[in-house]
């Protein structure tokens, strides 16, 4: 039972089809989008709420095609006049700009007017106060873990909940709705000792409270990760190998996506040029996309254009098998929309090569460096260049040896991409991804020397 | 002239008027909102419309409009904030609003009572922006026009010039600030982003060039000259980027050029000057005011009141007119940057830095326009007197974290220098450094202030704003570089 919206469904299609019927009148193509979502966030610290939130947000966009040509308009009002006025600037917008034939809506045979729908949203309990009493939770049990170590101090305690409804409608008579949930926790805890101070986090999303992690699990290793950073220093450059753990390795997956992307492809701004047939890894590597997911963060029946998506793989054996594709990108590379209009769905990197537990992939690593997070730094897209400012460990015959930070590494995403050694087996989902620790066998390590 | 009478009068017609709104309602929502005895409550209610233009492959096939309006609702009872918002501003919706802010609070009826608030007190007039509106369907084939001719100058630059993206938006945004105080303000902020990315290849490699003009002024303020200027930019950042080597790795003396790389002190020193950082004891900075921090000569100021920048403010988002902060003063910390909830738990005041990104998020401590003050050496004497180092003209942003002052950005403009001359372009390389450290290694510090060309954001706990960053060229004399060179 939803309790932080305050439109219904039939609300949302009726908006939707209000504006798509407001067009289709004038002669044009249309789709129209209503975003509508609920929040409720709690935030204590130190025995005592910092900020409390409820707030509602809602959101109808608009495009059209008219003659060619496509203008697109959105409101935060769904009243009568706010819709009449979005509808006439998407379509004079239309009158303005030039014809480009790809622009032109997706034909609707493409349409997912029926199939499967993937369950997004799951009861909970999501009222203000739960979030406070949630909160409140996490921040006793992290100021207990903090008064147990003379080294720790809680910070931020924060408990947040969203329900969300989406409505779709398009002219060719599309009109489905989805609902969807989200619950996070997260927690910040501060160590300091005569090294220095250095803060650190750990927090859970799902779609249910039932599956987030433990408030103790959370506080826990929150403590545990900013204890384990106490002391760290920089070493001297070097080429080593990398182990990059699955926080970080979840954003390496996310930058082989980008490249993928059907908009990076068709505007030459990927490092992987035509990249369908082409190994661009080593041949242990998979990976797969899943837009069906019970649950999934990244789930979804259908993409902002009304397209399904599909179970498919991307990379097989180290091969580009798929890319992210919209109706307009795809027509741009002469392909079919794959369902990506909003990006990727689920994803899930995996290799057949020796893999095992964090412990097995410390060993082996053997010597190098691990790196647990990711500063700043920047990946050219179009070239591929690759630089972070790093923070993680120093790793000799597979044991820790102390913290690093004030390091950078710096490469190009092909090379540690053909770099990749093995994908260890403790997985974490980061969003929509999934992915073990990513071992890559040599790359340049900047530091003092 | 904006601000002052002349805003509230923009703000009643956009806002109060198209939802049956006025100062009494307003009143009335105040006295359920503070009622209890708040330390703070305000109401934040906003307007705003946005117009953008898109062009690829040598056409503008794409425009958009957008138009949201909203109130933000906000009480504090001895620091525990309660807030919540809504896109519906009617009378019925903005009582629902407060009355959701009550049913947050956990600690009321301790304060001063506050019944019979009547909204009267005003902010005054200012000249930083005119109160025009930027976004206008009139002005679209001027913008198709100006954004066709940007690609047409990009490749007649250079035939590596594969490919030209360029893109305008405008937007409108007006706000009215109300409080338990009988303050009540409002403020017509009028921006306009013209940005451009070119792609340049060659012999099977590609690099990217970037660049772009941001005003609080809509199409007039836009002149040839600057565009052409943007344009040349971004393809000699490509073409450079084309040719360009592998960084070099270790600690090495940098030179910063002017403008954008006063990011540096935006991250290094302005975030660990923000109220909320020293109120919770997480900044690198905390307990030091009063200590040197920098060596001498370095002196960073804060300033909302700048004509033209795009980080000035008429009223701040808690309608609190924009103060001048030295942050750093010859190398001494001076000044903190506050906010009014961080103010009046700190027994300081507002400086004029509550900022918000929009009605649905909660104001803090933030930067406006952030700069290095100008020093006495020549820009040339600068770059000359580096032996083997790094000089960098242009960033892609920059993190700092506040606990550590532990600093990054990456190039996307730089140079290898050797014997005081510059070699080659090279790749993005990662710069990091400490903020009190970095600050203590700044030798020489040039005359040509300037300031980045409007593109300047920054972030902080997910709120995105528009700033602006400056400083002179200047040296520092031991930072991290990282690059692919080993």
């Amino acid at each position: 039972m939803t309790m932080l919206l305050t439109h219904s469904e039939v609300g949302l299609c009726d908006a939707a089809q209000r504006a798509v019927e407001l067009a289709a009148r004038r002669g044009a193509r249309a789709r129209a989008s209503v975003h509508h979502e609920g929040v409720a966030k709690a935030a204590m610290r130190g025995g005592e709420v910092e900020t409390a939130e409820r707030s509602g947000s809602q959101n109808l966009s608009l495009t059209v095609v008219h003659e060619g040509r496509r203008g697109s308009a959105s409101t935060a009002g769904f009243d009568k006049a706010a819709i009449e006025r979005v509808v006439e600037e998407a379509m004079l917008i239309a009158a303005y700009v030039e014809p480009d034939a790809d622009a032109d809506l997706p034909p609707p045979d493409a349409l997912a007017f029926s199939g499967p729908a993937p369950q997004l949203y799951a009861d909970s309990p999501r009222s203000p106060e739960a979030m406070l009493e949630a909160a409140g939770a996490l921040d006793r049990i992290a100021g207990g873990i903090a008064a147990s170590d003379s080294r720790l101090r809680a910070g931020e305690s924060v408990a947040a909940t969203t329900e969300g409804l989406w409505a779709l409608a398009t002219s060719d008579g599309f009109c489905r709705s989805a609902l969807r949930s989200n619950d996070a926790r997260w927690t910040v805890m501060l160590a300091q000792d005569e090294s220095g101070s250095i803060s650190d986090f750990c927090q859970s999303q799902e779609r249910q409270a039932d599956a987030l992690s433990s408030a103790q699990s959370l506080a826990q290793e929150a403590a545990d990760r900013a204890c384990r950073s106490l002391g760290a220093r920089a070493i001297d450059s070097r080429r080593c190998p990398v182990l990059f753990d699955p926080r970080t390795a979840a954003t390496l997956v996310d930058i082989i996506a980008g490249a993928l992307n059907g908009v990076a492809q068709y505007r030459r701004m990927s490092f992987l040029p035509d990249p369908l047939g082409r190994a661009l890894a080593p041949a242990h590597l998979d990976l797969q996309e899943d837009p069906f997911e019970p649950l999934g963060l990244a789930s979804g029946g259908f993409d902002g254009e009304g397209i399904a998506g599909s179970t498919r793989a991307i990379l097989r054996s180290g091969v580009v098998e798929g890319l992210f594709l919209s109706t307009f990108s795809g027509r741009k590379l002469g392909m079919a929309s794959t369902g990506n209009a909003d990006g990727y769905y689920n994803l899930r990197l995996t290799s057949t090569a020796p893999s095992g537990d964090r412990a097995a992939m410390l060993r082996m690593l053997g010597t190098g460096l691990v790196v647990t997070h990711f500063q700043g730094g920047k990946t050219d897209p179009a070239s591929g260049n690759w630089t972070q400012a790093v923070r993680g460990f120093w790793v000799e015959g597979g044991e820790i040896v102390h913290a690093v930070t004030d390091v950078t590494l710096a490469g190009t995403v092909p090379a540690m991409l053909n770099g990749i050694r093995a994908v260890g087996r403790d997985v974490e989902r980061m969003g929509a991804i999934r992915t073990g620790s990513i071992l890559i066998e040599d790359m340049q390590l900047g530091g003092w020397a | 002239m904006n601000g002052g009478e002349i805003a509230l009068e923009r703000a009643r017609a956009k806002l109060l008027g198209p939802s049956g709104l006025d100062e009494a309602a307003i009143g009335r929502a105040l006295n359920e909102l503070a009622g209890r005895g708040a330390d703070l409550a305000d109401l934040y209610f906003e307007a705003s419309s946005m117009r953008s233009w898109q062009l690829e492959g040598g056409r503008v096939t794409q425009g958009g409009f957008a138009m949201r309006q909203g109130v933000g609702a906000r009480s504090v009872h001895r620091g525990q904030v309660s807030f919540a918002h809504s896109a519906d501003i009617r009378e019925g919706a903005l009582l629902e609003t407060v009355r959701a802010v009550r049913t947050l609070e956990r600690s009321g009826g301790v304060g001063r009572d506050r019944q019979g608030i009547a909204p009267g007190r005003r902010a005054a007039a200012h000249d930083l922006y005119p109160a025009l509106d930027a976004v206008s369907i009139e002005d679209a084939s001027a913008w198709i026009a100006i954004l066709e001719r940007i690609d047409e100058r990009a490749r007649a630059q250079d035939p590596r010039i594969l490919r030209v993206d360029a893109n305008v938006r405008a937007t409108d945004t007006t706000v009215l600030v109300a409080d338990a105080d009988g303050m009540l303000a409002g403020d017509v902020r009028p921006m306009t982003i013209l940005s451009m990315v070119v792609i340049a290849e060659q012999d099977g490699r590609r690099a990217r060039g970037q660049a772009g003009l941001g005003r609080h002024a809509g199409l007039e303020g836009f002149d040839a000259a600057s565009i052409d200027a943007m344009v040349a930019s971004a393809t000699v950042m490509a073409l450079n980027n084309l040719v360009a080597i592998p960084a070099p790795v270790g600690e090495m003396p940098v030179v910063l050029g002017p403008g954008y790389p006063g990011v540096l002190f935006h991250e290094a020193v302005g975030h660990g000057l923000e109220g909320d950082h020293h109120r919770k004891h997480l900044s690198a900075f905390d307990g030091r005011l009063g200590e040197r921090i920098a060596a001498p000569g370095v002196t960073v100021i804060d300033d909302g009141g700048m004509a033209g920048r795009l980080g000035s403010l008429g009223i701040d988002d808690e309608g609190t007119a924009p103060e001048r902060t030295v942050l750093v003063e010859d190398g001494i910390l001076t000044g903190l940057m506050q906010d009014r909830l961080n103010a009046g738990l700190m027994n300081a005041r507002s400086t004029g830095n509550g900022r918000r990104q929009s009605y649905a998020h909660l104001p803090m401590p933030r930067m406006t326009n952030t700069f290095l003050a100008n020093g006495r050496a020549d820009p040339a004497d600068i770059i000359a007197s580096i032996d083997r180092g790094i000089y960098a003209t242009e960033f892609d942003g920059g993190q700092v974290d506040i606990v550590t002052g532990r600093f990054n950005f990456t190039t996307i403009a730089a140079w290898l220098v050797e014997k005081g001359r510059l070699v080659a372009p090279v790749r993005g390389a990662t710069l990091i450094g400490v903020g009190h450290e970095a600050l203590r290694h700044v030798s020489m510090v040039g005359e040509d202030l300037a300031f980045d060309s409007g593109m300047a954001t920054c972030g902080k706990q997910g709120q995105s704003l528009h700033v602006s960053v400056g400083q002179p060229t200047l040296r520092i004399d031991r930072l991290m570089v990282g690059g692919q060179a080993g």
